[in-house]
């Protein structure tokens, strides 16, 4: 087995088969039950009514599958330094690209797992509705690239600051600052700096592409745009990620 | 007598703008399309249909017809926003010549359960008023989009579950 599966396979075992990752899946999948419960009073909802709420477990998703990344993220090099097991592991015959793909292997499977537990979700409430496949495709087209940008970037922090703390506040503010745009609608963002924002900001890209696929029914095409801005974003983490932890190797 | 006079001929000549009103250059049909659902719900497509006819012996210029959707349940009379329902909502022509005519279809997704008449309006730049086709007046069903049997059971069995295996993980492990 290769040195990146076996992290991969360490971090993902940690938060499948602990009791500690259990119950991060248990909060998740409580707080997208509340959501999804709160809905069932209205059964009014017009069509579009109906893929405002798809959307919005979709961007919920997206932060939810973020803040899980974050904090794994945080843990994943000052975590072992706090417990003493970081040396070992930079002594190891490993290259920085193995650590950080193995670290990075338990997130994929954490954002995995939180990808699959939100699908009867997004089912339970869009499948009457419209462009349910689109939402599910989407959110793993789109979704995927932000949650990971998150995990790298804490991961970065992590090794840079050498301390969990640090770098959980720090990964947690620039989440809620880029997660802002689920909060602040589009009518909201229209000035220039809005716009400035929304075109650089990758949690921007995926939410205005989950709306313009989900509830406006645009195609692909019209998506390409942002894809790309997910994808940057995910590169300038992953080199962020690997530039930090060889910083803490010397 | 003169003043019954008088208005005897204000009369006349309103009942002649009219009549002049009636006999418009353009004249717009509408009826509902063959295809439709014949008991609507929301999430079903319709499509009108309207043949625009330039009636007069002078072409027309600048046409410009569009659709307009109108609620009518009771206590919510509102014209509404075509934005969600229909990509088009309008056409236009620059010049008609006389007999000459359109035929438009007009698509539409139902977004929202109620009771709605559609109609076509139109004018040209030369005439000073508003043409309008015939309503149609229509019912759309609702269809439940969130339905508490389906959710209940995934809001409620997910955690459930998820819940009882992190206990059973717990336990295990003391």
């Amino acid at each position: 087995m290769s040195p990146i599966s076996l992290i991969a396979r360490k971090e993902s075992g940690e938060l499948l088969k602990s009791g500690r990752g259990l119950a991060w899946l248990l909060a998740l999948s409580v707080i997208l039950s509340v959501l999804s419960l709160l809905l069932v009073s209205n059964t009014e909802l017009s069509l579009l009514d109906n893929a405002q709420v798809v959307y919005m477990v979709m961007g919920t998703i997206t932060a939810l599958g973020a803040l899980l990344a974050v904090v794994l993220g945080s843990d994943a090099i000052a975590g072992e330094k706090e417990r003493g097991s970081l040396v070992p592991l930079l002594l190891a015959p490993l290259s920085t690209s193995d650590i950080v793909l193995g670290k990075m292997g338990g997130q994929v499977v954490a954002w995995g797992v939180t990808y699959l537990l939100s699908l009867p979700y997004l089912w339970a409430v869009g499948s009457s509705g419209q462009n349910l496949f689109e939402a599910i495709a989407y959110l793993a087209l789109l979704g995927m690239p932000v949650v990971l940008g998150f995990g790298f970037y804490a991961l970065g922090l992590s090794a840079r600051f050498g301390s969990v703390r640090a770098a959980l506040i720090t990964a947690l503010i620039t989440l809620m600052l880029l997660a802002s745009p689920l909060l602040l609608g589009p009518g909201l963002r229209q000035s220039a700096i809005g716009k400035v924002f929304d075109a650089v900001n990758p949690f921007s890209a995926a939410v205005n592409s989950f709306d313009s696929v989900v509830i406006d029914s645009q195609p692909l095409s019209m998506q390409l745009g942002r894809f790309l801005v997910t994808l940057i974003w995910l590169v300038m983490t992953l080199w962020f990620a690997r530039r930090s932890v060889k910083i803490a190797e010397i | 007598m003169k003043g019954i006079t008088l208005c005897l001929g204000a009369c006349l000549l309103l009942i002649g703008s009219g009549a002049a009103w009636a006999a418009e250059r353009l004249e717009i049909t509408l009826v509902a399309d063959k295809t439709n659902p014949p008991s609507p719900q929301m999430g079903d497509h319709m499509k009108f249909v309207s043949v625009i006819r330039n009636n007069s012996t002078v072409a027309a210029q600048g046409v410009v017809a569009w659709i307009s959707l109108i609620q009518m349940d009771p206590g919510h009379e509102q014209p509404l926003d075509l934005e969600d329902w229909s990509a088009h909502k309008a056409v236009t022509r620059t010049s008609m010549a006389p007999g000459e005519q359109i035929t438009v279809e007009w698509p539409m997704r139902l977004i929202q359960a109620g009771d709605y008449r559609v109609v076509i309006s139109a004018v040209e730049r030369s005439t000073p008023h508003i043409v309008t086709s015939p309503f149609i007046d229509f019912h759309i069903k609702r269809k439940p989009v969130v339905e508490s049997q389906r959710i209940l059971p995934i809001a409620i069995g997910v955690p459930l579950i998820l819940g009882m295996l992190t206990l059973w993980r717990i336990r295990k492990r003391a």
